[in-house]
């Protein structure tokens, strides 16, 4: 009976995909002259046609900036305030990360429009900048949750030991704590990158032109240009949006699964 | 989340290791905190205070008018009704994605480790934009070449008019917010499972209990926590979802899908009522936290002791 429960995952999982899949190899006159899951005449066409779009470049070139953008502030930023909160003694320390971590539940759709303003008093509207600095503060609650975890659970005595041996206390930090934290960092990294990747809401309230504006919102503006009439280009372009998160996502999967569960599971 | 006493802890360090200044430890700390103020604890805070006053581009002064942006979005009919679907909504997203999310994790918590690939499928969906399924579910319910009506038609049934029929529009965005957010409701649901000391389940079987009675009335009960868990996580993707619904329908069609977010939208950046949009952005919060303190409240009374 196992089966059942499994198959209807799957199909769940991955219909919207394999549609998808399909639609963007037809032409888009074949969309629906040939409704068949497998096209008969299979063609790049579209995907060379989302390729060739300044649109889509640019909008590419902007994903890649604001996603590594991101991921780095994010652990800049992120990993001496955990590693702090986890090993430091300081007064207010608990009320502080209480603090970091609260506005998790801070709903995006609320940050639109104060941030909106923020920027348009700042000068920052339509900047990249800033857009990377927003999606750093969205993702470092959960960064230094999940960061703090990881360094309360590498026991003391190896960084004690360091010490006694005579090295100082940032060449215990890079030398025994970071190597064993590698895995954690990866895990915020992804999900920092895929915050920036993914993020659609604010850099609809954040961004006018296409100097600024991500793949989301390009992707967005295209469905409303092509009106109906062109699903393949639609789907390729979405389908390209999603491959770049798939590849490292395989790698990676088991930590990333992990790495959110142990939040659940505390 | 802390594990063991933290002041032992933090004081063993200090005494072996050689930064004991107390700045240190806000020096590391601060430019996170500063970023999280100013990116989500600032807006908050300015949209409580926004939403007092009266504002407006076209005009010169913008008097205080304490809870009159409050009184005019609740004598608006369209915050009722978009308030009304936003109820329908959510209230779908949380019954189809918790039974979803809890035969699922059933399923996968008990696969062999050759299958265990599929817990990797499972969790695709979280790194797929909420624009990107949107169009994903667009083009499968599209009423002329989706898959649902080829089958429903194959099976000798007429075709649904999916997108272009307000109640099965909502059904369909329904879908498709179910869909992004599923991952993590199994995940949490997963992890809740796999806390199960396996000897309870096998005694109730060897007992006599079948599979499903076991899981009905040993398994569901241990993991109320985790399920509750998926609960609020739902209904906080619900309620405050504005992505897959402005792609996928954009309200429409009509307004049959113009749930309170898109109402916030449409006043804030269309209409240019910025008091009043700020007033909907806390009420968007404050219904947010009631749901969660009712969840967290309904575990309380009928969860495990």
């Amino acid at each position: 009976m196992l089966w059942l429960p499994l198959a209807a995952l799957v199909l769940w999982t991955m219909g919207p995909f394999l549609i998808s899949l399909s639609v963007s190899f037809k032409q888009p006159a074949m969309v629906f002259a040939d409704p068949g899951l497998i096209p008969d005449e299979p063609t790049l066409d579209a995907y060379i046609r989302v390729l060739e779009r300044p649109g889509f470049q640019k909008a590419l070139w902007n994903s890649i900036v604001i996603g590594f953008g991101s991921l780095f502030i994010t652990l800049l930023v992120g990993v001496p305030a955990a590693y702090a909160f986890a090993r430091f003694r300081f007064r207010g320390r608990h009320l502080l990360l209480l603090f970091s971590l609260l506005p998790m539940l801070a709903p995006k759709v609320g940050l639109m429009f104060p941030l909106f303003l923020l920027s348009v008093e700042l000068g920052a509207f339509d900047s990249r900048l800033f857009l990377i600095f927003v999606f750093t503060g969205m993702l470092l609650p959960l960064a230094v949750w999940l960061l703090v975890g990881f360094f309360q659970a590498i026991p003391r005595e190896l960084e004690e030991a360091a010490a006694v041996d005579g090295a100082t206390q940032f060449a215990t930090i890079r030398t025994v704590i970071m190597p064993l934290a590698i895995p954690a960092l990866i895990t915020v990294a992804v999900l920092a990158f895929r915050e920036a990747w993914n993020e659609f809401e604010l850099v609809l309230a954040l961004t006018q032109t296409a100097d600024s504006r991500t793949l989301p919102y390009e992707l967005f503006l295209m469905q409303d240009a092509t009106g109906i009439a062109d699903f393949p280009i639609q789907n390729a372009f979405a389908l390209l949006t999603i491959v770049p998160l798939v590849l490292v996502y395989l790698r990676i999967e088991r930590y990333v699964a992990e790495g959110l569960l142990s939040g659940a599971v505390k | 989340m802390a594990e063991g006493d933290p002041s032992t802890d933090a004081a063993s360090a200090t005494r072996i290791v050689g930064w004991q200044h107390p700045w240190i430890g806000y020096l590391s700390s601060a430019p996170a905190m500063i970023i999280v103020a100013v990116v989500l604890a600032f807006p908050v805070v300015f949209a409580a205070w926004q939403s007092l006053f009266d504002l407006s581009p076209l005009q010169d002064e913008t008097p205080f008018i304490g809870f009159g942006n409050y009184i005019d979005v609740f004598s608006e009919q369209t915050f009722w009704s978009s308030l009304g679907r936003t109820a329908i909504f959510v209230f779908g997203v949380i019954v189809l994605g918790l039974t979803l999310s809890i035969i699922f994790a059933f399923a996968l918590n008990r696969v062999v480790s050759g299958l265990r690939f599929i817990r990797g499928l499972a969790i695709l969906p979280y790194i797929v934009s909420s624009v990107a399924a949107a169009l994903m579910f667009r083009t499968m319910f599209n009423n002329e070449f989706g898959f649902p009506n080829q089958i429903l038609e194959m099976l000798g049934f007429g075709a649904i008019p999916w997108l272009s029929d307000g109640t099965y529009a909502m059904i369909v965005v329904i879908f498709a917010q179910v869909w992004t957010d599923l991952p993590l409701a199994l995940l949490f649901i997963l992890g809740g499972l796999q806390t199960i000391d396996k000897q309870l389940t096998e005694a109730a079987l060897v007992d006599g209990a079948t599979g499903l009675r076991s899981a009905i009335y040993i398994s569901l009960p241990l993991i109320a926590p985790q399920i509750t868990l998926a609960t609020v996580w739902l209904s906080f993707k619900a309620v405050t979802s504005l992505g897959t619904v402005l792609a996928l329908t954009g309200g429409g069609p009509g307004d049959s899908t113009q749930l309170l977010t898109l109402e916030m939208v449409r006043l804030g950046f269309d209409e240019y009522e910025t008091g009043t949009a700020m007033a909907l952005v806390i009420i968007i919060f404050v219904l947010n936290a009631a749901l969660t303190v009712s969840y967290l409240g309904l575990q309380r009374k009928f969860g495990t002791k």
